[in-house]
């Protein structure tokens, strides 16, 4: 089996990821703050409303949604973008394309090993974090299968959406600017700072209909559905797998296009 | 050392200003896109304020209008920072490639110096987009409008200002202890977004971290109550100028001290 060549990669990722223990410990301190600053914004708003449920969701279920959107926000953000386009504009790109492996994999798993140490040290202890103090308001059952299964595909999405981005990069001098424009597209219509549900009907049946709906607002309401319909279900898997392939096939073949454009200072 | 005169700083500040516009005009490409950029954050903030407030007639005793007026303060008074003091995120570059002695050795005040090489003309766009969002609020509110204001909103503005300028500082300074102070920066970035809500939503532990320790509630909330609530006034809004300056003077000193005592990488 191939796997064992991108294990590897994981397990670099994994040990560098633990080299950086200052920086980790400091990106809880400010998702931390955020939670905090979240909890108390939404407490405030909850309040001002005079009823439990706004839109469907309860204060409860919408702590939740954002503060595991957050803890996900450690899957998805993988630099991509940068990778890329420092690869590109400095010219170490080339040294990338002879690996004997395609770079949109390469890329992939020597971040994989992130994916290992987020897993553990952000994802896990904020999800049990958040059942103890939500007192079990988080389902436990088939959704959490579900969920599973959803935010595997959501990290493909957003990879590849990643990937887009940073093919981009071949053709504007600018990483910095591509990428914000990314990442705030991505964030704001994704539902990783509001809830879909909060969204404006019109809107929200425009949002609902992109790719990034995709990336936090499925897993997330898949996770919070004790006991969906299959229709449901069905809908939101089915939509969130044909955006995967098509975005991936989309990414690639702009890369593939693109590949042909790169331009590498000599010296 | 003979100790310049305010104009003498100035002239040199028009001059280092020019060569840096000239040199950031000859990435055109990347110049546009990023100014693009920087108005979709400030598109996508709008829309996620628009979208979380526009139902609720008022949060926590703030109407609609008031919470606006507030975000307009606070992208205002973050302006400066994003535009005169960017550099600070190239200050961790600069020591750990030893690029930073460079600065060392010239006959005007380093802190100045440094600051003054990069000017960073997106934030202009914020802050239109700021004026513009703080005008309309206060049509909206019906406050008045004279002169003695008007003095008043730009004492408060400019003073809030040197709050952000001093966090930003101060985290940028930390570099020269602990080398990569990306970390703190992004932090300290993050606090930004916070400033626009008013203290009152937090408990009163918040409230005082957010007043007295990591002070964003003096970006937008003091300052603005001052124009907001003219019949109530507490005294923390009419020492927030006060508290402006002393925060700015303390970042300083601590940004100066990291600065002589770098001695360089030693190539």
């Amino acid at each position: 089996m191939k796997l064992k060549k991108y294990l590897t990669l994981t397990r670099a990722g994994i040990i560098e990821a633990l080299q950086f223990r200052l920086s980790a410990f400091i990106m809880v301190v400010g998702n931390l703050s955020y939670l905090i600053v979240i909890y108390f914004l939404w407490k405030a708003i909850y309040a001002s409303s005079g009823t439990d449920i706004v839109n469907g969701m309860t204060f409860n279920d919408t702590l939740i949604y954002l503060v595991l959107a957050t803890a996900l926000f450690g899957f998805m953000e993988m630099y991509t973008v940068w990778e890329m386009g420092r690869a590109i504009q400095s010219g170490k790109v080339v040294l990338d394309l002879i690996k004997p492996m395609d770079i949109r994999r390469y890329l992939f798993w020597c971040y994989s090993g992130n994916f290992v140490v987020n897993f553990f040290f952000t994802f896990l202890p904020t999800f049990i974090a958040v059942c103890i103090i939500t007192n079990g308001a988080v389902p436990v059952g088939l959704n959490l299968v579900y969920f599973a299964v959803s935010v595997v595909m959501a990290i493909l999405i957003n990879y590849s959406i990643d990937f887009f981005t940073g093919t981009i990069c071949v053709y504007t001098e600018s990483i910095w600017g591509v990428n914000i424009m990314k990442q705030v597209i991505v964030l704001l219509l994704s539902g990783a700072t509001i809830p879909l549900a909060f969204f404006p009907d019109g809107l929200r049946t425009v949002v609902e209909k992109l790719p990034f709906a995709s990336i936090y607002n499925a897993p997330l309401t898949l996770l919070l559905d004790s006991s969906p319909n299959s229709d449901t279900l069905l809908e939101t898997l089915g939509m969130q797998f044909i955006w995967c392939v098509s975005m991936t096939m989309i990414s690639r073949l702009f890369w593939k296009v693109s590949l042909r454009k790169i331009t590498v200072n000599g010296g | 050392m003979k100790r310049k005169s305010l104009r003498f700083y100035f002239r040199i500040y028009r001059k280092i200003l020019a060569q840096d516009i000239k040199s950031k005009m000859s990435y055109r490409a990347d110049f546009i896109i990023s100014t693009i950029g920087m108005i979709f954050t400030n598109v996508a903030g709008f829309i996620s304020f628009w979208i979380l407030f526009r139902r609720f007639p008022s949060i926590n005793g703030w109407s609609y209008h008031e919470m606006l007026f507030l975000y307009g303060f606070s992208l205002v008074s973050l302006t400066p920072v994003q535009c005169l003091f960017d550099n600070n995120w190239s200050l961790r570059q600069y020591v750990y490639t030893g690029d930073f002695i460079k600065y060392c050795f010239r006959p005007i005040n380093l802190f100045f110096y440094f600051q003054s090489e990069v000017f960073d003309i997106k934030g202009l766009g914020q802050f239109a987009f700021g004026i513009g969002t703080l005008v309309y609020s206060w049509n909206k509110i019906g406050l008045d409008f004279t002169p003695l204001i008007l003095l008043k909103v730009i004492v408060f503005l400019i003073t809030a200002s040197l709050i952000m300028i001093a966090l930003q500082n101060a985290a940028a300074a930390t570099c020269f202890w602990i080398q990569n102070s990306f970390y703190v920066l992004d932090l300290v970035y993050r606090f930004r977004d916070y400033a626009k809500y008013p203290i009152t939503i937090f408990n009163p532990v918040f409230k005082f971290i957010f007043t007295f320790v990591i002070p964003i509630a003096f970006i937008a909330y003091y300052p603005s109550l001052v124009i907001l609530r003219p019949d109530d006034i507490p005294l923390l809004s009419w020492l927030s100028p006060l508290f402006g300056l002393v925060f700015f003077w303390l970042s300083y000193k601590f940004w100066m001290h990291g600065a002589l005592k770098y001695n360089g990488t030693g190539s």
